[in-house]
């Protein structure tokens, strides 16, 4: 119980958390297709974190999911407060068509179609001047610059390449001419060597030893050759790493403009290093880990067209997201098109489409965002006495704002939380402590402001003062015999006394005896009102000898009083007859009684007893003995005595 | 045939008729304890203290039978017949019990009439003798 209850409360916080985070679409946004736009609530929670096709925004870690790929959007604080910033900002002017065409352009200048072997270094050229153009955009972000800036390294580590290319053919040249040194030196030690072992030497004498002369010269001349070959080396070592360096470096460049969703700077980069680079240098070297990311294939190969792709479909993307809020927005649907500006705000931040939205249609949305992190705040406090407030003024401004399953689940944590208190409140009057302290923590773990569980905690508080003044005042009503005073405060004395059995079994009986008491009341009261008012008296008449001294009662009986007055004046007379010993005469006064109320069971009663005494005391014979007197009775006189009138 | 004079008619038939009216009117009035006086309900609701003793002519209609103990007697309900239309009367209206003892061989069926004369023995109502009427 307390899980689910706990489930539906957890339920509720992730649901305030997740309108305010905008949950993802039920069905895949990417793939530049017609995918289905439609909200399908916080309740597609659990989708979106399986489904690598989904597209979600995660405001508490600052990511959001592209495809499976998470993206790093900075802090959460500072996430909400730059989608706030863009909600309240102006849309962008002209200026940003002007800047887009720039971009494009600079994209043309560098395409396979339009350069070749005669425009090779014009188009280039080109292309990097117009990027300091495109750098004077405030949109921009001097990313232009930084192309600029790496493409400009690049032709500079060209030049130091060719400047390395030289330096090693000179080497070589050197190289080659030592090397033909050192062999015309060993030729002529060879050469001299052979002369000596072909001269004839003294008889039964050795031939001569090998001339050692000229290897020295010969040692040092193969040393200057292998230092020259160790300089060429170097070189090879050195222009590799260079051209290593520069490939790094700009693929490095290129997937920051991915991940950092400056998807026309990265097809530029792109563009720039397709065309400064060999086809055998195209591979990714960097990023390619990411990029794969992108492509849930195991033996994939990252290419820069994969990065080329990866960029344009984001493009496509939120251009196709743009055109879906702007459609929501005029069906009415404010929540669906908050929720799909957002993920696309978060996808493509500085694409045009999204800078350039209408700010009327921006400041609605801003409205609604605050509204729903009102909202979120709320689900996060457990305040779940305003959330129908601000679910309400949600739906106001947002006809297709899923509130009516927040609510229910609102209204179940409220009954949870309730059935906790109200089982707090019974354990502490059995006097389970522990049970209670469990309860009321759950009631306050469920809906920390309940006002029930405030109550519940200053009765507690104060029941430790009130037990030393209620006990005394409980037996004094009891010796006072103030059942009705009791009654009235069987709360206050149910919670006083519920360690004192003793005391509590009286207030129970207390407490059945006025119910009943009270019970007969009514009965009696609503006889009356059908217009029977002698049944009612009847049952008043009964009440009273159980209880002569309430004083409800007793006002029941004077409201009805007046009502029956002959019957209750008859029943008196019987009665009082009857008390006085004249049986004879209290049955004639009920046999009269009776047919002022034929119905009353009292009058039968009352009939029957006095018939029965009666015959039983009467003489079996008539006599005409003289009559005894009656019976001294209460009075004692030796003369019967009419009753009093 | 004689001839009656017609005078005899004349005088004749109006005194049999009278005769008649006077034999029933007396056999419904008077009758048996016609010497007691009648038995006063209001009197005995006001004080019965004073009637103790005395016997009474009841005329009355038997209502109910209230206990029947055998070789003692019964105890019923009668309804004293009075005249409704005499305002003093009315106040002899209602229901009052009286015991017949079991000497009595008389029967007793709810709605009879009948002459009691009746004794109050203390303030119970004694039949001492009765007539059907």
């Amino acid at each position: 119980m307390r899980t689910s209850l706990l489930v539906c409360l957890g339920w509720c916080a992730l649901v305030a958390q997740g309108f305010a985070q905008a949950p993802p679409p039920g069905a895949a946004v990417s793939g530049g297709g017609g995918g289905d736009y439609r909200s399908s609530t916080a309740e597609g929670g659990a989708d979106r974190l399986f489904d690598v096709n989904s597209d979600s925004v995660d405001m508490e870690n600052g990511s959001m999911q592209w495809k499976g790929k998470t993206f790093n959007l900075g802090n959460s604080r500072a996430m909400r407060m730059r989608f706030e910033r863009y909600l309240s900002a102006p849309a962008a002017g002209g200026d940003m068509l002007k800047y887009q065409q720039l971009l494009q352009r600079i994209e043309r200048l560098l395409s396979p179609a339009n350069i070749n072997n005669s425009n090779y270094i014009a188009n280039q050229q080109e292309a990097f001047n117009l990027l300091f153009q495109a750098a004077e955009f405030e949109v921009d972000g001097n990313n232009s610059l930084t192309i600029a800036t790496q493409v400009q390294k690049i032709w500079n580590m060209r030049a130091e390449f060719r400047s390395l290319e030289v330096s090693k053919n000179q080497l070589e040249v050197i190289r080659k001419s030592q090397e033909t040194v050192i062999v015309n030196r060993a030729e002529k030690i060879e050469s001299a060597n052979d002369e000596r072992s072909s001269a004839p030497g003294k008889a039964g004498q050795p031939t001569l030893a090998k001339s050692s002369s000229g290897t020295t010269e010969l040692g040092f001349r193969v040393k200057d050759e292998q230092r020259t070959q160790a300089e060429i080396l170097a070189r090879n070592a050195e222009m590799t790493a260079l051209g290593l360096k520069a490939q790094v470096e700009f693929q490095s460049q290129m997937v920051g403009f991915l991940l950092a969703r400056r998807y026309r700077h990265c097809i530029i980069t792109s563009a720039f290093y397709r065309v400064l680079f060999k086809s055998g240098n195209q591979n990714i070297r960097v990023g390619a880990k990411e990029v794969k990311e992108f492509f849930p294939v195991s033996d994939f190969v990252p290419t820069l067209e994969s990065i080329d792709t990866l960029a344009r479909e984001a493009m496509t993307d939120v251009t196709l997201g743009m055109k879906t809020v702007d459609d929501l927005v005029k069906q009415g649907e404010l929540y669906g098109a908050f929720e799909r500006l957002q993920e696309t705000y978060f996808l493509g931040e500085f694409e045009p489409s999204v800078m350039m939205y209408d700010q009327a249609k921006k400041r609605d949305m801003l409205e609604l965002w605050r509204d729903l992190r009102e909202l979120q705040r709320l689900g996060d406090e457990h305040d779940l006495a305003n959330v129908e407030g601000y679910v309400n003024k949600v739906r106001g401004r947002a006809r297709d704002f899923p509130g009516a399953a927040i609510l229910s689940k609102v209204n179940n944590a409220i009954n949870a939380s309730n059935m906790a208190v109200l089982s707090a409140k019974q354990a502490a009057l059995s006097g389970d402590t522990a049970k209670a302290e469990a309860a009321l923590e759950r009631a306050t773990k469920i809906w920390p402001q309940n006002p029930a569980v405030k109550d519940f905690a200053n009765q507690v508080v104060s029941r430790q003062d009130t037990l030393a003044q209620k006990i005394p005042e409980f037996d004094r009503m009891v010796s006072e015999a103030k059942w009705r005073d009791i009654f009235n405060k069987k709360l206050e004395f149910a919670l006083a006394l519920a360690q004192d059995k003793a005391r509590s079994d009286k207030l129970r009986q207390v407490v059945n005896r006025i119910g009943e008491l009270d019970a007969n009341i009514q009965k009696a009261q609503v006889l009356a009102s059908q217009n029977n008012p002698y049944l009612a008296w009847d049952v008043i008449v009964e009440t009273s000898r159980a209880e002569p001294d309430d004083l409800v009662l007793a006002k029941t009986r004077s409201d009805i009083a007046p009502l029956v007055a002959d019957y209750a004046r008859t029943i008196g007379i019987a009665e009082k007859l009857e008390k006085d010993g004249g049986e004879a005469a209290a049955l004639t006064a009920w046999l009269q009684a009776q047919d002022l109320n034929p119905a009353s069971p009292a009058c039968g009663a009352a009939i029957k007893r006095l018939a029965g005494s009666l015959a039983q005391g009467a003489p079996a014979k008539a006599t005409a003995a003289a009559p005894t007197p009656p019976a001294a009775g209460a009075s004692g006189d030796d003369v019967a005595v009419p009753p009093k009138r | 045939m004689s001839k009656i004079n017609p005078l005899v008619f004349a005088l004749g038939i109006p005194f049999v008729v009278i005769a008649v009216l006077l034999v029933v009117v007396v056999g419904r009035t008077g009758g048996k304890f016609t010497n007691l006086s009648p038995f006063s309900l209001k009197s005995y609701r006001q004080d019965w203290t004073a009637l103790q003793g005395n016997s009474y002519r009841l005329d009355c209609k038997v209502e109910q039978q209230l206990a029947f103990l055998e070789g003692k007697g019964r105890l019923l309900v009668v309804s004293p017949i009075v005249d409704r239309d005499k305002e003093m009367d009315k106040a002899n209206l209602g229901r009052l019990p009286v015991f017949v003892p079991a000497d009595s061989t008389q029967s007793f069926e709810v709605g009879q009439r009948f002459k009691f004369k009746v004794r109050l023995n203390r303030d119970l109502l004694l039949v001492e003798d009765l007539e059907r009427f």
